[in-house]
């Protein structure tokens, strides 16, 4: 699925390529508050893990995947 | 038994164990439901794999052990084993196999390896979850529980001390892993999106891991200067998995990598590594890399924790013998081993400083029966907490220590050598060079009696020259004995050969589409291993030929109203001092009709000659060089060097074929091979003032015929021995002697008649000598590519023998 660009965040769903990071990167910087939503996220390429981490937005709803929530830093669901 | 022997032994129990599960993978297959077979066979992988854990075979172990992991499903009758089941453990047998000869052969694996046993050992796991081949990635709690021994000084860590920084800045809370974790630090090099690689899909797969932390290479850039394709990220980590597993994990990116053993903290590495393994023996085999590891730093704690590993490895010991002692009818032998085994654990633990009861020491000398020995073992199990509770209790540290092997020294020799395995497993090369050295033996021993004459001839000392026959009598005895005795060493059962036909067969009928089955007789019957190991190719090449020519597909086989399921049949008995082989098919024979044609064809015997043979001598053109009758080549026969390389190859061993084949019944080809090729049978006869062997078997009978009796046409000499024409070859002529034959006072000439395959040849000599026992030794060097000569012996006198083979001769 990739990556659905909403109006407040953005929905990273199922398979997040490395073709995604670039333009989840670009549309990241134009928001003034940049967010993300990762609940149906089964896998992110580690390129857009690394946008994640440098833009640090805020995570919207929980994130099933253990390692990533701690990678991202999140509390604990 | 240090490094070296202990390899040596590994290779020959591991092909042994190899053979056997083979074997039972076979029968396995023929009944699945065989409770005790599938057990049999789980326990030899078993011992495979433990072996194999033994030494740094990682490549060896995964394969095994994910063997062992399908087999025990099996055996538990969770899985049900099928057709592809023992396809893919046959073939990790293979593998197995190609892997010990290489050790053999190199004493490691090549690296290379590593690749083939991990997709080997893929297949093997994913039959055994057919559902769910993707694993789900691991969450932090259900660490793997038990990691597997792991003997990790093939791959050396890369930063063994001091502590790296890197694993100080690691979460302190992450120090309360287990002390056999590895701590593993992985930088992504900046490049790496380009090349397809996800750093994180890989960093989050690490094998049994406990603890995960992303961080960055360098601090982020500004947004706007942000390159998102160039990788920033870096990550560190916890793993229960053993440091092999890890490296084999990252093996693409081995440079971007640094591992850490927990074990090698100060603060952990002695009281961690004693709570990780203490209650599981098992697990006390951990890793000698921990000892090796633990070994430099900080003197003290790391004496402790050598000490207890030495110590955990003693009880496992310990309870080892347990297990021996427990099996059922253990062998007086095998009690004496636990005894002595016992007795150095003993030793090893007043090393340790442990205490130790001097009851224990003295009472353990007496026993004598496996009960005894039991209780006693289990009284006197060493435990770090409780010392032996006993009167006698003596600390080695203080009191003088003990010498416990001084009561036994004594008889210690005869006990140290009964305690081992009444079995020896020697290797063949020591037999051969026994046999050798009783062969030079034998030659020494002959050259006695020339000494005695010449005592008596030259040196007129007629009561020494019977002295030295007395004593050559008495060595004569004796080494005719050893060398009885070593050719009973040298007896191998025949059925180390069949075994692996149940294999070819299978795989080759299966590739064929036809259904067979095999049926072995006689596997005990036993012949000299040179006859056994120069018997495995012509037997192979015969039952291919059996498989892809004699028997038909099911189809033809039904049409001819016979069993939709062809029969092979491999018979071995002994009869006087020979073995007889026996392979017969119930397939559809050999047509002479089209053996005759074919002959023709290829050019091997003239078209008129042909027409006179009859059926079952045209079914004999088959043995001729260059014989072939399939109509394409197949991989499997059909290049012309069929029989031909059989026949070669058994009558190399001084064995005979014999073939019948009744068209439409099937074919039966027959071994007649000597028990043993040691000693060989030989007649000396004389020719051109030179002396030649001609080994007995060959000779049919010495006559002498006189000059008259010989008919000659054009070139070609005969005579009529008892109303059969006799072609007549002079030796002379055979060898370009210069000589020609010479006749008695009487004319007559001296003839030995020789049997070449089903022909009878005269050979003309000048003179007979008696017969002898030589140890042939085959043509070496340059000599041998000359062919009529099947070998030389040395004689008692010193000089050489050159053995004939009229075979080649005439």
């Amino acid at each position: 699925m990739g990556i659905r660009y909403l109006k407040k965040h953005a929905a990273l769903e199922d398979i997040v390529t490395v073709e995604d990071a670039e333009t989840l990167l670009d549309w990241l910087k134009k928001q003034k508050k940049p967010a993300v939503n990762l609940g149906r996220c089964q896998h992110l390429h580690a390129a857009v893990l690394q946008v994640l981490l440098a833009v640090r937005p805020a995570i919207v709803g929980d994130v099933p995947d253990p390692w990533l929530r701690k990678a991202l830093g999140c509390p604990e669901a | 038994m240090n490094q070296t022997e202990l390899l040596d032994q590994f290779i020959l129990e591991a092909r042994d164990c190899l053979e056997q599960a083979g074997q039972r993978l076979l029968e396995v297959e023929k009944n699945p439901d065989d409770k005790e077979r599938l057990n049999d066979l789980f326990r030899m992988v078993h011992t495979l794999k433990g072996n194999c854990g033994l030494f740094e075979f990682k490549a060896l172990e995964t394969v095994v052990h994910a063997g062992e992991d399908l087999l025990d499903r099996v055996r538990n009758g969770t899985l049900g084993y099928n057709d592809v089941i023992a396809d893919a453990l046959l073939e990790a047998m293979d593998f197995t196999a190609q892997m010990v000869d290489e050790i053999e052969k190199t004493g490691q694996i090549a690296v290379e390896a590593a690749p083939r046993s991990q997709a080997l050992s893929s297949r093997l796991r994913a039959l055994l979850e057919p559902g769910a081949t993707v694993s789900t990635p691991r969450a932090p709690v259900s660490a793997p529980a038990a990691p597997l021994p792991e003997a990790a000084t093939a791959s050396p860590l890369p930063s063994p001390e001091p502590v790296p920084p890197w694993v100080d800045a690691l979460p302190p809370d992450w120090r309360s892993s287990p002390s056999t974790a590895v701590a593993w630090r992985y930088s992504p090099e900046p490049e790496c999106f380009f090349k397809g690689e996800d750093p994180w899909l890989l960093a989050r797969q690490v094998p049994g891991l406990l603890h995960l932390k992303s961080g960055t290479q360098a601090p982020w850039a500004d947004l706007s200067t942000l390159d998102c394709y160039r990788c920033n990220l870096a990550f560190a980590g916890i793993s229960s998995a053993p440091v092999a597993y890890l490296h084999e994990h990252f093996r693409y990116v081995p440079e971007q990598v640094e591992f850490f053993e927990l074990s090698n903290l100060p603060d952990k590495a002695a009281a961690t590594s004693m709570q990780a393994t203490v209650g599981s023996p098992a697990n006390a085999a951990m890793s000698s890399a921990e000892v090796a590891d633990t070994a430099t730093a900080s003197p003290d704690e790391r004496a402790q924790a050598v000490r207890e590993l030495i110590f955990l490895r003693t009880l496992q010991i310990w309870e080892d013998q347990l297990i021996i002692l427990g099996r059922p009818s253990p062998q007086p032998g095998v009690i004496q081993a636990c005894r002595l085994a016992f007795k150095n654990l003993l030793h090893t633990l007043q090393e340790l400083e442990l205490p130790v009861s001097l009851q224990a020491q003295s009472s353990l000398a007496a026993i004598n029966s496996v009960g005894a020995l039991v209780s006693w073992a289990q009284t006197h199990r060493p435990s770090l907490d409780h010392p032996v509770a006993s009167a006698d209790t003596v600390s080695a540290a203080g009191g003088g220590p003990l010498t416990p092997d001084n009561s036994r020294r004594g008889g210690g020799g005869a006990d140290d050598g009964a305690g081992h395995n009444k079995v020896l497993k020697v290797g063949q090369e020591k037999i051969d060079r026994l046999m050798d050295l009783i062969g030079e033996m034998v030659v020494a021993k002959n050259a006695l009696p020339y000494l005695a004459q010449r005592a008596e001839s030259v040196f007129q000392q007629r009561e020494l020259a019977r002295e030295i026959k007395a004593q050559y009598a008495v060595i004569n005895r004796i080494a005719e004995d050893m060398q009885h005795a070593i050719m009973q060493v040298r007896m191998m059962p025949v059925g180390t050969v069949f075994q692996r036909f149940g294999r070819l067969v299978r795989d080759i009928s299966k590739k064929l589409g036809k259904d067979v089955q095999l049926v072995v007789e006689g596997e005990d019957t036993e012949a000299d291993k040179n006859v056994i190991e120069a018997l495995a190719d012509p037997l192979i090449h015969i039952l291919r030929n059996s498989l892809d020519h004699g028997i038909e597909l099911p189809e033809v086989r039904r049409a001819a109203g016979k069993p939709e399921q062809g029969t092979i049949k491999v018979v071995a008995h002994q009869e006087s001092d020979r073995v007889f082989i026996e392979i017969s098919d119930d397939g559809a024979g050999v047509n002479p009709t089209r053996v005759r044609d074919k002959a023709v064809e290829r050019g091997l015997i003239p078209a008129d000659k042909a027409a006179t043979l009859s059926d079952a001598e045209a079914v004999q053109l088959i043995f001729l060089p260059g014989f072939s009758t399939a109509e394409s080549i197949s991989d499997l026969s059909g290049r012309g060097v069929g029989m031909d390389v059989v026949r070669t190859a058994v009558e190399r061993i001084n064995g005979h074929v014999d073939l019948q084949s009744t068209q439409g019944k099937g074919t039966r080809i027959r071994l007649s091979l000597p028990l043993s090729m040691a000693v060989t049978n030989v007649m000396i006869i004389e020719a051109g003032n030179r002396r030649f062997g001609v080994p007995m078997d060959l000779i049919v009978e010495t006559v002498r015929v006189h000059a008259d009796d010989i008919h000659h046409f054009k070139q070609a000499r005969t005579t009529v021995l008892r109303g059969r024409i006799v072609p007549l070859r002079a030796l002379h002529d055979l060898l370009a002697l210069d000589e020609s034959p010479l006749t008695n006072e009487d004319g007559e000439h001296a003839v030995l008649v020789v049997r070449l395959g089903s022909e009878n040849v005269g050979l003309l000599v000048d003179h007979f000598h008696g017969a002898t026992d030589i140890i042939l030794k085959p043509l070496e060097g340059v000599l041998s590519g000359l062919t009529g000569f099947a070998g030389t012996a040395l004689m008692g006198d010193g000089g050489v023998l050159m053995i004939l083979n009229p075979k080649e001769l005439v």
